[in-house]
């Protein structure tokens, strides 16, 4: 039995329809990552799970109980906003136990449940501080402890990771994922950033235009895209996407020269190759000729932008850290055909 | 999806609506007496709706030539000083906005002091003041004194309003080679047509309502303004209420126009300047 | 850059500073001058009589009563249109139907000058037809002619509330515009945790609007030390001095006796009390700014 379960979930905004029939099911534990550009649906989504928006039509079930017509207080879920949403007027530990002063819980009760969930969080020194005087990590950590300490069915994130600096990110992200496996509980994040989505999830659902594009594990998505989209949305620096020219007895990829297109693959009308799956070469005579149009160093790895001689075709290239390679300069180019990924006409995998 | 307050929109709209009718009950009031006979109201009649809609009370009003008197010199007083307060207001704004200095603070809060005090506390120097100078009796003084007294709120929301002016507009202005007034005038106050729509809402309206200083510094009748003239009028016309009324209305005509023209900008002027405190 | 500044700094605030200066300071300074002084407003011969003009104050039975009638009047303008108006802008809040007609409708006394509205209420007070005793007579079905500005009882009251009619709306459109500044995010975790309408209001609602509630009660506060023009309209001080006000006492003695020394000392109260409200205004503001700010 799923722990959550979407079926055909629709919204439309009057006239204006913006989740098309979202359907998923969700396993009690696991963290779904919803990701996808802005305007995508997956915050619409998330909000018709917590309650927050009322479906036009569709089902919710939360641990086999329909809650499609629940009140979000009612429905075991708890939310963090990416504003964390905190109330300035309260002190972190009436922040925390909010819910508890609500159903009029006795005061060494709600003390101790707050100090159980600030423990978890490491959040004790804190709790009679105001939410103007802590950091941007220490307030996230209070919503998470206002939205742990409900014991909720099914955690939701809205972006909460956006409001903070690169560095805080990385470290927050780590923080969840701790948390995650600690508590082993279900978790649903909405996300636009590719890379929260593949390090956090157990499963990802890409969103595009109100609907998924495409369910499964991060590897599956980055091996075995369903279509273009997912493809180009999923890893950094993106897919090379190169359209297939037909002449008459042959096929060619523009500015790469001939290629053998496999039987399977004759509805192809385009080719998407990761950048690590290209290497350079000692320019040779008769291989594929690439001129290096920049360069940027990382440190561990390097990313080339290069040219096809003559062609208005640019490609990216994820190369080991210690390449040197200098912009103007000429090199050859190899593909992995083998690791290249084919796409039909209507954008799905081929 | 929710709401603020409650999700019973009929029983709001109910309490909404009694409400408002109590309230209107008074503009109503006026609104039904410049319409009847003062026969009708003496009667006991106010408050039924009229069968016919007796005009003779607005004729009266209208041509009366002390009403076109009282009229005239308000606006001899209104539009001067609203023009004045604002540019007064608005210089000072800028300079507490663009170029503080050290205790300009203090002498803001100084400034913006002068709007919490009650005006009768300066009352006799200033009588003295324009009576020394012999301008009692004439429009001058009402004129100056609402032009001092407005400098307080103009300034209070000129500056709060060029505060969120990009100091780099100012300068990069400056690095083309102007001057701080060409800033001002060029650069600034364009931007500010918002924030001085409000200011001239709320001061034409304060200032064509006010009664007091035109009370101490006017004596004469063809010197008085609009708001003495009803009180002055109410021994002529003493039991005509429906002239009264036609009066008061007449008298409210600028103000409700400008209010219901620029509503908007009476409400955001009431809240910004109020509101940042 | 730093002289050019100077310059600029001095030529723009001259002309305000010169006026508020000396059409504002000035006389400020000079009201407290004359409260030492005997002076009746056109003789140029005074005396300087030291504290006497104060020591009057104390015993002066209108300044008490002035005084007292003051308080209430503050007193009112804390509870009476803060209370109105937060009610409306609740109300208001809550996307009804014909919002902004009723908006109007409530904000529209503002535009009306304190003349006018005493005018209009002193004929809804009018003991013969005004529409307070019509509606009484109709409710309890026997003729009733009250006085209402005529008798000290009532007086005052009855002018509280014609100022309370007008001041309603400034308090309803300062708290709309503080619901608006209201996260909406907040509220939506109150209704997450399960707040009832109440709880939403006490727990999040109310607290939040604490900066707008400084400023109205401020702003209703100060309105009514500054109310004197209604007051003049519609009872002139009257019955007996009994609904008569700080400000209204001050100009009696300095117009109608002509006593403008021993007026300008009962200023010089007055604008001791005006100072302490902004004081504790200023001083409320900077500290609810901090929490919410």
């Amino acid at each position: 039995m799923a722990q959550l379960a979407l079926s055909n979930l629709r919204k439309s905004f009057d006239a204006h329809e913006v989740i098309k029939g979202i359907s998923l099911d969700i396993a009690d534990g696991e963290f779904v990552v919803f990701v996808g550009p802005s305007g995508c649906g997956k915050s619409t989504t998330l909000r018709m799970i917590a309650g927050l928006e009322a479906a036009t039509s569709g089902g919710i079930a939360l641990a086999g109980q329909d809650v499609t017509g629940l009140r979000p207080s009612d429905r075991g879920i708890a939310m963090v906003f990416q504003s964390y949403a905190l109330f300035p007027h309260m002190t972190v530990a009436q922040n925390i136990g909010f819910g508890l002063k609500l159903k009029r819980t006795d005061r060494a009760t709600m003390a101790a449940a707050v100090a159980k969930v600030a423990e978890t969080l490491q959040l004790m020194p804190l709790l009679s501080r105001y939410p103007r005087e802590l950091s941007g990590g220490q307030r996230q950590r209070v919503a998470i402890g206002r939205a742990i300490i409900r014991d909720p069915k099914v955690f939701l994130f809205d972006e909460p990771l956006s409001n903070l600096d690169a560095a805080l990110r990385v470290q927050m992200r780590l923080e969840i994922a701790r948390l995650h496996q600690k508590l082993r509980a279900t978790m649903v994040y909405v996300t636009h950033d590719q890379v929260e989505a593949m390090t956090l999830a157990d499963r990802i659902v890409v969103f595009n235009a109100g609907q998924i594009e495409q369910v499964g594990t991060p590897m599956d998505l980055y091996d075995r895209p369903a279509n273009r989209f997912v493809a180009g949305f999923i890893g950094a620096p993106a897919m090379n996407f190169l359209l297939l020219h037909r002449a008459a007895d042959h096929v060619e990829v523009l500015g790469l020269g001939q290629v053998h297109l496999p039987p399977d693959k004759a509805s192809a009308v385009e080719i998407g190759i990761r950048p690590e799956h290209l290497a350079v070469t000692e320019p040779a005579p008769g291989a594929l000729q690439a001129e290096i149009e920049l360069v940027e160093r990382l440190g561990a790895e390097t990313y080339a932008y290069v040219r096809i001689e003559n062609r208005p075709v640019s490609l990216t290239l994820r190369l080991p850290g210690e390449t040197i390679l200098r912009p103007g300069a000429k090199v050859g180019l190899q593909l992995d055909w083998t690791k290249a990924h084919w796409f039909e006409a209507s954008g799905r995998r081929i | 999806m929710a709401n603020r307050f409650s999700p019973w929109p009929a029983t709001i709209f109910t309490i909404l609506s009694v409400l408002a009718v109590l309230f209107l009950l008074p503009t109503v009031g006026v609104l039904l007496s410049s319409v009847k006979t003062t026969r009708e109201i003496s009667m006991g009649d106010l408050w039924s709706m009229p069968a016919t809609l007796y005009l003779g009370n607005f004729a009266e009003v209208l041509a009366n030539p002390s009403v076109h008197t009282y009229f005239a010199n308000t606006l001899l007083v209104t539009l001067p000083a609203t023009a004045i307060s604002i540019t007064l207001g608005a210089m000072a704004g800028y300079v507490f906005a663009k170029l503080p200095f050290r205790g300009s603070n203090t002498l803001f809060l100084i400034i913006v002091a002068g709007m919490f005090f009650p005006p009768q506390v300066i009352l006799v120097p200033l009588f003295r003041l324009f009576n020394g100078l012999g301008l009692i009796d004439t429009l001058y003084p009402v004129i100056i004194v609402h032009s001092a007294l407005g400098i307080p709120i103009c300034a209070l929301m000129m500056r709060n309003f060029f505060a969120t002016v990009p100091n780099a507009l100012r300068e990069a202005a400056i690095m083309e080679g102007a001057n701080e007034w060409q800033v001002l005038i060029q650069i600034v106050l364009p931007l500010s047509l918002p924030a001085l729509a409000v200011l001239a809402t709320l001061q034409f309206t304060w200032i064509w309502n006010d009664f007091l200083w035109p009370l101490i510094f006017t004596q004469s009748d063809d010197k008085r303004t609009i708001m003495i003239g009803i009180v002055n009028l109410k021994g002529q016309y003493s039991v005509a209420w429906g002239v009264q009324g036609a009066l008061s209305l007449v008298a409210s005509l600028p103000t409700l126009l400008v209010f219901l023209f620029f509503q908007r900008f009476f409400i955001k002027g009431m809240t910004m300047g109020a509101v940042k405190g | 850059m730093e002289q050019h500044n100077r310059f600029w700094r001095i030529a723009l605030l001259a002309a305000p500073l010169a006026v508020f200066g000396v059409f504002v300071i000035w006389p400020l300074v000079s009201s407290f001058y004359y409260s030492v002084t005997d002076w009746n407003g056109f003789d140029p011969d005074y005396q300087f009589v030291g504290l006497s003009n104060f020591a009057k104050i104390a015993s002066d039975r209108l300044f008490l009563q002035a005084a007292v009638n003051t308080s209430l009047w503050m007193a009112a303008a804390i509870v009476l249109p803060t209370s109105l108006g937060l009610l409306l802008a609740l109300l208001l809040d809550s996307r009804v139907l014909g919002a902004r007609v009723f908006k109007s409708i409530f904000y529209l006394p503002i535009c009306l000058s304190a003349v006018i509205v005493g005018q209009i209420w002193t004929w809804i007070y009018q003991p013969d037809w005004g529409l307070l005793n019509t509606v009484i007579t109709q409710v309890s079905g026997e003729k009733f002619k009250y006085a209402w500005l005529a008798k000290p009882d009532t007086a005052l009251w009855s002018v509280i509330v014609a100022w309370s009619w007008q001041q309603t709306g400034l308090a309803m459109v300062i708290y709309l515009a503080g619901l608006t500044s209201i996260p909406g995010d907040l509220l939506e975790v109150a209704e997450i945790e399960g707040a009832t309408q109440w709880q939403r209001f006490r727990e999040v609602v109310l607290p939040l609007l604490a900066p707008s509630t400084v400023v109205v009660v401020a702003l209703s506060v100060v309105n009514s030390l500054k109310g004197f023009d209604i007051l003049y309209i519609m009872t002139g001080g009257g019955p007996f001095n009994s609904s008569e006000t700080l400000a209204m006492h001050m100009y009696n003695e300095s117009f109608k006796k002509y006593l403008m020394g021993y007026g300008a000392a009962i200023s010089v109260v007055l604008f001791g009390v005006a100072m302490a409200i902004i004081g504790l205004y200023f001083r409320q503001l900077r500290k609810v700014d901090r929490i919410y700010g």
